[in-house]
This record gives structure tokens, C-alpha cells and sequence, in this order.
């Protein structure tokens, strides 16, 4: 009963919310039976077993139900859509502050699509199945009231109207535990189809380039083809169940009306009566109906619930459905301002710290390294080496197998927590910029008064580009950033972290996108501030010759550090990186030696 | 706002079509089970009217035996034709979905530049998905209610005209109603769908940078804006729920009316032309049945309501054109071609211009080299080339043809483009280097990947080439993935090759490795090199500087180089200055 608990935690976040929907929607179920007995008074007042009552009485009892039964409609949307609001929006807050607790690089273990497609449907499913325990409480409620009337006419047809009713619950407990594997199969189908769709319209200009939009659309006609196949058969099954529990009940009217012609023959059954049955009967098998499906979207809801935790590893069911405030009313607080660090950064250092990619060899092993107040620190290496991964490891962007890390001495247990603004600040190789402004990106909610964006624009050069832009630091950035060329992303990246003001920065291949000038005003803007401290991916020479140390990466491990001139001599790896990164052409040489000497000429 | 029935038609006609046999059939359950259900009242008749004395000789228990057996297959019948009728709406939704795709990917790139992956899929699924319901609905449940309606009125006339007329004004007035509250709730709908969608493209695109986010202490920012999406779309949740239970109130007061109509009717049949009570319970009966096909109308309808928003906003993504079109299928000169920019504008939008008055001319088989300061139109230069847009003004030519007069197919046959950015699809190896091509053979794969250098990565994958690579692609560098993307370009045989800063992300040791496959690409081939950095247009013949959108330098690099005044040279004299030191 785990998903009834976890349910019931749900519910009891908003409780008052809760009960107000359930009274009204209780109302809008059990009206009905009033629409009965009025039924059955008008049928005994034409066959003369209750006289007195007036045609008009009759039609304006029906005509008050019915308005009652609308008035408290209208009240049920206003209770039912905020509290469903509620429900989802609970479970989407904590599925996305869980993903946001996890270590950055290892977020989900899905593809965004993917984990989008949780907190669509999973999350609605939830919704649904809550606000349908309002209309279980109200059928059930329409079913005692019902029972009741009818004892009150024949208990011996009573029994039989019910019996049925048991027999397809029954049935429906002991079948619907099948319908999860063939649901989660279609889940999965779909999840597949939805991935699809987000990943090919996400590279669309590579599919474009490619010419690859015939055998895509055919792959992704594949996919769908194998959904529509699992979704029918989870249909097939639904509609099995279905057709079998409509028949069960009317199985049992057959027998009522064999019942009810005896009685009725010896005029202890009125056809009022008659029409009471046949019309609660007609209210209870959408009642039984309802309660079949319901129980099946209830076993249903197993696979959600652990669909949505799938998204979270490490997490609870508990931390799922955790209480956690929503802000959909009142004073929304702002985001809470970073504070200053009042120590700063003396030193880091970094020992024996090893990870490796679940499943893979590939990863770093026993890296130590050490960062004083005001170094210029680069790790360069080639691809494949680790130094992205060291530096995610050392941000707590992934969660690292083994080693230690201090913080001016003291142990960080959770860099990942720790390692933020105002102590570090990170520049991604591939950043992702916001669907917001350029200054909505660069401030990250603080406030203009708490961060320098002039300056912070100015230090990552990118002023020119501001200057091209028409609205300037309000130019809205699209989805990722597609407005803006490669270069400039970085670029605005770069001046996000610099409006951090933190005490360490740490850039992995900033200059990847940036031209040989950008790059080298940028350096020269970061190194003028006398409190930077820095560490860098790079294999660029002018990050290299700025180093206060290097540390050489090949295969996830340090092979060599040093300063340069230290380095070149005795590590060939450092060689070849040095004298990759220019091709000595005997032509560039031959031109250099001209520059030079027109200089030394005009001199 | 009015949705035109003919919209719903032509997607019905059009999408049914190839399975109108299966449509026959459905058809054919439809009008069985609905003749049953018709059949039931006249069974009760029967048996009441005989067990009040007023039928003597029936047999009761023969007549509710008949009852049950009729009821069972009714059931049975309703069940099978749901089955077929969701098999026919989600292959019909397939198809739809696949020419919507069709659609959309082709779409030029402006389009897909406002609209992210995230909307992409509530279009192509979330909407869709409701059209699936749609078609179901529609099919089954709203002609198979408004048959049964037009059934029961038949019968009501059959019974006496004066019921006949009473319940048909009953009828057609719930039918008024709720054809003129149909639309109503549309435009809540709409927005509805439209705030959802934002919501869940804001979700998709911040799951994607949990990086960024993380390390820079941008979790408050992110909750921050997460709360207020939420409190945006909360009254627009609010409204369309209200709207869509205004339809279900119009159907209970309309229901009880008719109720209220057969009461009448009948009391008053009843005292002056003196009817069984067996045709009173009949009358009722019938009103009664009217219930479930009025009141699925109703949900039906809301669900019609839902589509028409969906295919509001479909029929407005088919009706887009491509601004890049397919020419009229010129043929480009075999063999390397020339590339010639005849005063090139362009611009994104209407108010910018990133390229302003281009002109240039690359010889076949020559090397461009593309240098110029971040944005300033060098990748857009790129993408003219492939005809992801077209110039706003001036044409561009490829080996002397117009390339709009190309098809666009063809025409990237003959030009392949390596771009920084690598994207990579949760699929096999081979998929991801073919994009999804089977009929490139596995041998020409390994064959690239080893002249590549990653034959032995080939060989640690578990499963070869089905290995099926993440979408995050943590545990893959990003320069491995660069790796992947010069296979992508080598797998196929152009005329030109576009290298977008292509070896950025490779560490120079690596680079060498490939520079040697780079040569053999450029073999025989036009090429533009679009770089920041100097040595990697050493291979050039030609180069051309561009400053915001403006060529301000173009000419043989070689004779750059001598000429100590060209940009290209001071250019090399900044970017050498620690060397020169």
C-alpha cells in the first residue's frame, strides 16, 4: 500500500482544500438519489399508490435538484482545479529541487525529453488520481444513501443489485496487477517517441545538413508504430476488464427483473419502485465502473510514482511528496542574495580525488593538485584525458569515488554545495544560457545593486556585442542561447561567472569559440583584478605562458607539472601540446621573419 | 471564435482514408450495437406490461432472460468497436504526426530558432495525442450518440407524435445549446495549452544546463523562476476548467428539462388517451437513454474542444512555409565547385543585418579561409552556403547556378558542414554517424572511424556499432564528439566542405591526428575554413576578412602574408606576439 501512503502524505498537504472538495463534490454525487425518489413518486402517483402529489410539484423538485446539483458544480471547478494545481505543481517542485540537489553533471539519468515527459505525465497522473479519491468518497456515499432507500423497498433485491457490484471489484483487484507491465511498456514506448522528438529538434540544423530528414521521420515513424502497438494492447486489456464488469451488472438486472416479477405480480413492487432500482442501478454500475478504473489507474499510479523517483536516484518516496512550500499565493521572496565570503580563499587543495563514469573505464584517478590565493592554475592535457571531468569532480558536478578536498584547511565534504558563489565560480565548455535577457543571465536573480554587470560585461568583452544588439543587456536569449553566435555565449557565460564575484574561478576551455584578440583582452581584463584566482582547462599558448603552474593530463591521470619553462624540456607531452597548437609552417615562419624586419626597417 | 467543421473533416477524410475498410467495419459494429441498445426499453415494456397483468400469456421469465442476453452482447459489441475505433485513431494519428515532422524539420531554421525542442514535443505529442482521443471520439463516440439520438427520437414518434415532438424539441434544443457553448471554452483551452507548453519548454531547457546552474549558484534563481511560472499558469488552469464545466451544467439543466417534458407528457397521455404504464416506463426509459449519449456528448465535446485547440495550432504550424524553398532542380557541374556571393544581405529578422553587401568569389577546388571577430557573419555566411536561409538580397551561386534554383536535397549532397556544436541522438553508433541512414554499409563506417583514429574506441565499444550512446553524452568528450562529426562528413561525398571552427574543441595532438584526414577531405574539393585561429587556415589559398557583416579584406593568403599592411598580417602579428616576444 505504499502508493496509498504516499497519496495520503499528498493529501494531507492542503487538507482543508482537500476536505472543502470533497463535501462539494460529495453533494454533486449523492444528488442523484434525490432525482430517484422523485422518479419513482411521479410513476406510484399515476398507478395510485401515492396520491396527492401534483404533477407540478413533482417537475419542481426535479427542477431544485438539478439547480442544486450545478450550484455546487460551479464551487467543485473552483476547489477541484486549485487543488489538483496544487497536487502536481507539489511534485514537479520536488522533483526539480531533487534534480537540482544532484551533482550537476550527473542530473538525470535520462535525456531532458525524457525527464520532461516524467513531469508531464506522471506528475498528472498523480493530480488525476487524487482529485479522483473526491469522486470515490462521493460515490461511495451515493451508494450508502442509495442502500439505504432501497432496504427500506426490498432488501432481498437490494442484496442482488449489490452482488454483482462485489463480484466485479473482486475481480478487478486480482486482475489489474497485469495492467502495469503492459502500461509500463506503453509509458515506455511513449517516452521513446517523445526523447525522439526532442533530440532531433534539437539538432534539427545537423539533421538539416545531413539530409537526414527522410530517415529520421522514418525512425521516429518506427518508434511510433511500436507505441501504438503497446498502448492497444494496454487498451485491449482496459476494455476487457471494462466490457466484463458492464456485463456483471447487467447480468444482475436480469435477475432483479426475475425478482421483481413476482413481487410485482402480487403488488408488493410498484413499477415505481421498479423504476427507483433500475434508475439507482443505472448510477451504480457507473459507480462500479468507476471504481474498477479507478483501482487500475490506482495500481497505475505504482509505475508513476516510481517513474518520477527514476528521475531522482538517491532519493526517497519520501523526499517525493515532502512538503515543501509552493508560493502560489502571497509575497513570492526573491532570490536570497549570495553572501559575501568573509574568510576568502587562502588555498585549495585537491587529494587523491578519483572518479570514473559509471560502467566505464574512463574517469581520473588520484589527482592532487593545489591552489593558492591569486594563481593562475591550468590544466591542459588532450582530449580525452580528464580534464573536464577533474574539474567537475573537483565542483561536486559529478560524485567523486574517492579522494579529499580543503577549503583553506578545512575538509569540504559536499563540494558540490560548497564550491558555489561567493567561494567558486564555473564557465562550462558548452554553457547553456536562459531563456531570459542577457542581464536576466548574467544576474541569476540577484539584485543589480549586489552585482557589477557593467564591469563583469566589460571583463568578458562583451561590449561590442551589446553594441550590435539592439535592446542590449535586455535582448531576450532564446532557447539556448541560438540568438547568439557560439563566441558570444561563452562570452556571456564568462561575464556570468565574473558578476559572481567569487574567490575562485574556474573557466574549462573558455576560448574555444573566442578569436586570438577576444581571447587575449579577456585574460588581460581577468588577470588586472589583483584577487583573481584561477583555474583553467586550456591548451591555448597564452594561457600556458600565463601559468602559474600547469598540470599535464593523459589518460585520467597527472603525469607532469610545473611552470612552462620547467615543463618543456623534460615532458614530452607538454611539447607536443605546446607545438601543436601552432603549426610551425616554414611559410608563417618566413612571414614573421618579413614583419620583423619591415619593423626593424621603419625603426 | 469558430472552428470550422471542415477543418476536423478534411483531417478526418484525409487520415481515414488509407483505412477505410477498418472504418467500414467500426461503422458496421456501431449501427449493431446501437440497434441493440434501442431493442433493451421494448424488452422492459414487455415484461412490466406483463407483470402488471396487462400482456396476458408472456413469459416473464423468458422476456428478462431475452433482456440479459441482448444487454450481455450490447456490452460486448460497445467494447470490441472502442478497440478497433483506437487502433484506427492512433494509426491515423501516426500518419499525422509523420507529416507534421515531415513538415517541421524541413522548416527553416528561423523557425526553429523560436521555438524549442521542449514546444516541439507538446506539438507533435501533447497535441497530437489528443487528436488521437479526437479521432476516437469522434468516430465512436459523437456519431455513434448522435446516432443513437436520432434512434430514440424515431421511436418516440413511433409511440404517439406528441412525445415525439415534445422530446425532438428537447433534443434539438440540448443539440443548440451545446453546439453554441461548444466553442466557448476554446480560447481558455488555447491558452491553456500554450501555458503548458512554455512551462514544460522552461522545465526541458533548465534540466538541460543543471552544469551551469549548479556551479553557479543559480538553484535559487531557477526555483525562483520556477514559482512564477507556476503562479502565471495557475489562473489560466483556472479559467479553462471553468469553462469546460460550463458545458457539463448546460447538459444537467437541459437533461431535466427533458425529464420534466416526459413527466408531462405522459401524466397527461396517461389521463386522457389512457397508455399502459408499461409505455409510460418506455417514454422514461427512452428520455433516460437520451442521458448517456447528451452527456458524453458533453464530454466529447469538451474533448473536441481540446482538439480544436490542438488543431488550431497544428493547422497554423502546416500552414508555415519554409522561406527556403526547393528550387527548380538545377544541376550543379560535377567535380569541386565554385562558390560566388553576389552582393549578399541578410539579415535574421527584419530589423538586422549580419551580412550586408558580400561579395566574393572562390575558384573550384580552392580553400577559403573565414576569419573575423566572434558574430561577425562568418557562421551565417556558412549556413547561406547550405541554404538553411536565403539572402534577403543578392544571390549566391555554386559553380555558377543560382543556389535557389537547387533543390535543397541535392544541393546538401554537395556541401557538408562540420559545426562546433555536436549533436548526438540516444541511439546506436551507427545511427548517430549515419543519421539514421541504413543503407551506408558497416565496412565504409569502420573504415572512416579507423582512418579517423578510433578504431580502437570502435573496438571498446560492448556492443560495436549498436552501441546505443547516451543523449547527455557525459561519459564522451566533447572533443570525441567532434571526432564523431568528422566521420559524419567523411561518410558522405561532397563537392564542398564547410569546416566551422571545426577543430576548436580538439587538443592540438589530436588535431594532428587528424589534420592528415582533413587533407584527404579537402582533395579535389572547394573548401571554406571558418576559424578564430590563425594556424588553421594555414591551408587556405584564399582569405577574407569579415567585420560585422562586411568583407574588409579579401585576397590570396600568400600575397596577404607579403603585403605587411593587410589586416591578415597584423592579424598574424597580434596573434603571434608572445612568440615574437
Amino acid at each position: 500500500m505504499r502508493t496509498a501512503k504516499l497519496i495520503w502524505r499528498m493529501i494531507k498537504y492542503r487538507p482543508w482544500l482537500y476536505i472543502m472538495n470533497a463535501l462539494v463534490w460529495t453533494s454533486i454525487h449523492t444528488i442523484p438519489v434525490l432525482t430517484g425518489l422523485i422518479t419513482r413518486a411521479f410513476f406510484n402517483s399515476l398507478t395510485g399508490e401515492a396520491a396527492g402529489l401534483n404533477i407540478w410539484t413533482i417537475i419542481a423538485m426535479l427542477v431544485g435538484a438539478a439547480l442544486a446539483r450545478i450550484s455546487c458544480i460551479v464551487l467543485g471547478a473552483l476547489t477541484d482545479s486549485r487543488h489538483r494545481f496544487t497536487m502536481s505543481a507539489l511534485l514537479r517542485n520536488n522533483m526539480l529541487q531533487g534534480i537540482l540537489r544532484r551533482p550537476g553533471a550527473q542530473s538525470i539519468p535520462c535525456s531532458p525529453g525524457e525527464a520532461v515527459s516524467y513531469f508531464r505525465e506522471d506528475a498528472e497522473a498523480a493530480e488525476d488520481i487524487i482529485s479522483w479519491t473526491v469522486d470515490m468518497l462521493g460515490t461511495i456515499a451515493f451508494c450508502i444513501v442509495a442502500v439505504f432507500v432501497m432496504v427500506g423497498i426490498s432488501p432481498r433485491i437490494t442484496l442482488f443489485v449489490f452482488l454483482p457490484l462485489v463480484v466485479v471489484v473482486i475481480i478487478f483487484t486480482q486482475a489489474t496487477h497485469k495492467i502495469e507491465a503492459y502500461r509500463q511498456a506503453a509509458r515506455d514506448a511513449s517516452t521513446q517517441v517523445t526523447g525522439f522528438i526532442g533530440e532531433v529538434f534539437g539538432s534539427v540544423q545537423a539533421v538539416q545538413v545531413a539530409r537526414a530528414e527522410k530517415n529520421t521521420i522514418k525512425h521516429l515513424r518506427q518508434l511510433n508504430d511500436q507505441r501504438r502497438k503497446l498502448i492497444l494492447k494496454d487498451r485491449a486489456f482496459n476494455l476487457l476488464l471494462d466490457s466484463f464488469s458492464s456485463n456483471t451488472v447487467w447480468v444482475g438486472t436480469g435477475f432483479i427483473l426475475i425478482l421483481a416479477s413476482q413481487a410485482m405480480q402480487q403488488g408488493a413492487f410498484s413499477v415505481g419502485d421498479f423504476a427507483l432500482f433500475v434508475y439507482y442501478l443505472d448510477w451504480v454500475t457507473g459507480a462500479s465502473e468507476f471504481f474498477g478504473y479507478f483501482l487500475a489507474r490506482f495500481k497505475q499510479m505504482t509505475v508513476a510514482f516510481d517513474r518520477m523517483l527514476e528521475i531522482l536516484p538517491g532519493s526517497t518516496h519520501q523526499d517525493l511528496v515532502e512538503h515543501t512550500p509552493l508560493h502560489l499565493d502571497g509575497v513570492l521572496p526573491d532570490v536570497e542574495p549570495t553572501a559575501n565570503d568573509p574568510e576568502g580563499l587562502r588555498e585549495l587543495v585537491v587529494n587523491k580525488l578519483s572518479f570514473h563514469y559509471p560502467g566505464s573505464e574512463k574517469g581520473i584517478s588520484d589527482i592532487s593538485l593545489r591552489i593558492r590565493q591569486g594563481e593562475f592554475v591550468v590544466v591542459t592535457g588532450r582530449i580525452g584525458a580528464g580534464k573536464t571531468t577533474l574539474l567537475r569532480a573537483i565542483l561536486g558536478l559529478v560524485q567523486k569515488d574517492s579522494g579529499e578536498l580543503y577549503w583553506n584547511d578545512q575538509p569540504v565534504t559536499d563540494p558540490g554545495s560548497f564550491l558555489i558563489p561567493p567561494r567558486a565560480a564555473f564557465t562550462s565548455q558548452i554553457p547553456m544560457l536562459f531563456s531570459d535577457t542577457v542581464k536576466g543571465n548574467i544576474l541569476l536573480g540577484q539584485t543589480e545593486e549586489r552585482i557589477d554587470v557593467q564591469s563583469a560585461v566589460h571583463t568578458a568583452v562583451l561590449e561590442p556585442d551589446l553594441q550590435q544588439l539592439e535592446q542590449g543587456l535586455d535582448t531576450m536569449v532564446g532557447s539556448r542561447g541560438v540568438k547568439l553566435s557560439g563566441g558570444q555565449v561563452q562570452r556571456v557565460a564568462a561575464a556570468r561567472m565574473f558578476a559572481r564575484n567569487a574567490d575562485l574561478m574556474i573557466f574549462d576551455d573558455l576560448s574555444s569559440a573566442l578569436d586570438v584578440e577576444t581571447e587575449r583582452l579577456m585574460w588581460e581584463r581577468v588577470f588586472s583584478k589583483q584577487s583573481a584566482t584561477c583555474l583553467v582547462v586550456s591548451h591555448r599558448r597564452a594561457a600556458l605562458r600565463r601559468a602559474d603552474h600547469i598540470i599535464v593530463l593523459k589518460d585520467g591521470a597527472v603525469i607532469d607539472e610545473g611552470k612552462l619553462d620547467e615543463l618543456l624540456p623534460r615532458c614530452e607531452e607538454m611539447r607536443l601540446l605546446w607545438h601543436g597548437d601552432h603549426a610551425d609552417s616554414d611559410q608563417t615562419k618566413e612571414a614573421l621573419r618579413q614583419l620583423q624586419s619591415a619593423g626593424s626597417n621603419n625603426n | 471564435m469558430n472552428i470550422p467543421l471542415k477543418q476536423y473533416l478534411q483531417l478526418l477524410s484525409k487520415y481515414l482514408r488509407p483505412q477505410w475498410k477498418r472504418a467500414a467495419f467500426l461503422a458496421f459494429l456501431i449501427f449493431v450495437s446501437l440497434g441493440m441498445q434501442l431493442a433493451k426499453p421494448q424488452i422492459l415494456r414487455v415484461f412490466i406490461d406483463a407483470a402488471m397483468g396487462n400482456r396476458p400469456g408472456a413469459n416473464l421469465v423468458a422476456t428478462a432472460i431475452l433482456f440479459m442476453v441482448v444487454a450481455v452482447i450490447t456490452q460486448g459489441l460497445i467494447a470490441y468497436s472502442r478497440y478497433v475505433s483506437e487502433d484506427v485513431g492512433w494509426t491515423a494519428t501516426n500518419l499525422l504526426r509523420n507529416d507534421l515532422a515531415t513538415h517541421c524539420i524541413s522548416l527553416d531554421m528561423s523557425f526553429h530558432k523560436s521555438h524549442t525542442p521542449g514546444e516541439m514535443i507538446e506539438r507533435l505529442d501533447g497535441d497530437i495525442t489528443k487528436l488521437s482521443n479526437f479521432f476516437s471520439q469522434m468516430v465512436v463516440g459523437i456519431m455513434s450518440n448522435v446516432i443513437l439520438l436520432l434512434g430514440v427520437m424515431i421511436m418516440l414518434f413511433r409511440e404517439n407524435i406528441l412525445v415525439g415532438i415534445g422530446l425532438s424539441f428537447f433534443a434539438i434544443l440540448s443539440v443548440v445549446v451545446l453546439t453554441y457553448l461548444r466553442n466557448i471554452a476554446v480560447p481558455y483551452w488555447t491558452a491553456e495549452r500554450q501555458n503548458s507548453g512554455m512551462f514544460f519548454g522552461f522545465l526541458g531547457e533548465h534540466l538541460s544546463g543543471t552544469e551551469d546552474i549548479k556551479a553557479n549558484g543559480a538553484v535559487g534563481y531557477v526555483m525562483h523562476r520556477f514559482y512564477s511560472r507556476l503562479r502565471e499558469w495557475l489562473p489560466v488552469v483556472r479559467k479553462a476548467y471553468l469553462a469546460g464545466i460550463t458545458m457539463w451544467s448546460a447538459t444537467i439543466a437541459t437533461f431535466t428539462l427533458g425529464n420534466a417534458i416526459a413527466f408531462g407528457l405522459c401524466w397527461y397521455l396517461w389521463r386522457t388517451q389512457g397508455i399502459t404504464i408499461g409505455t409510460v416506463y418506455l417514454i422514461v426509459n427512452y428520455t433516460e437513454l437520451l442521458r448517456r449519449p447528451i452527456e458524453q456528448i458533453r464530454t466529447q465535446m469538451q474533448e473536441l474542444q481540446r482538439a480544436s485547440a490542438s488543431i488550431t495550432r497544428l493547422s497554423g504550424l502546416l500552414q508555415l512555409e519554409s522561406k527556403v524553398q526547393d528550387g527548380a532542380g538545377a544541376v550543379l557541374p560535377v567535380g569541386p565547385l565554385s562558390v560566388e556571393f553576389a552582393d549578399v544581405t541578410f539579415g535574421y529578422e527584419d530589423d538586422d543585418t549580419v551580412l550586408k553587401g558580400v561579395t566574393f568569389s572562390l575558384q573550384p577546388g580552392k580553400v577559403l579561409g573565414l576569419l573575423g571577430r566572434t558574430g561577425s557573419g562568418k557562421t551565417t555566411l556558412a549556413r547561406l552556403l547550405l541554404r538553411l536561409y536565403d539572402p534577403t538580397t543578392g544571390a549566391l551561386r555554386l559553380g555558377g547556378v543560382d543556389a535557389r534554383d537547387t533543390e535543397l536535397n541535392y544541393l546538401r549532397q554537395k556541401i557538408t558542414l562540420v559545426t562546433q556544436d555536436v549533436q548526438l541522438f540516444q541511439a546506436s553508433v551507427r545511427n548517430n554517424l549515419t543519421f539514421f541512414n541504413p543503407e551506408v554499409p558497416d565496412e565504409q563506417i569502420a573504415a572512416v572511424l579507423e582512418d579517423l583514429g578510433l578504431g580502437n574506441w570502435l573496438r571498446s565499444l560492448p556492443g560495436g556499432l549498436d552501441t546505443v550512446l547516451n543523449s547527455g553524452g557525459t561519459s564522451f568528450s566533447a572533443g570525441e564528439a567532434q571526432l564523431l562529426a568528422f566521420a559524419r562528413c567523411f561518410l558522405v561525398d561532397p563537392s564542398v566542405v564547410i569546416l566551422d571552427e571545426a577543430s576548436s574543441r580538439l587538443d592540438p595532438a589530436t588535431e594532428q591526428l587528424i589534420e592528415r584526414a582533413i587533407t584527404k577531405l579537402l582533395e579535389n574539393r572547394t573548401g571554406v575554413i571558418i576559424a578564430h585561429r590563425l594556424d588553421t587556415v594555414e591551408r587556405a589559398d584564399d582569405i577574407l576578412i569579415l567585420e560585422q557583416g562586411s568583407i574588409v579584406e579579401h585576397g590570396p593568403r600568400l600575397e596577404l602574408l607579403k603585403n605587411p599592411g593587410s589586416r591578415f598580417s597584423s592579424l598574424l602579428q597580434t596573434g603571434l606576439k608572445e612568440l615574437l616576444a
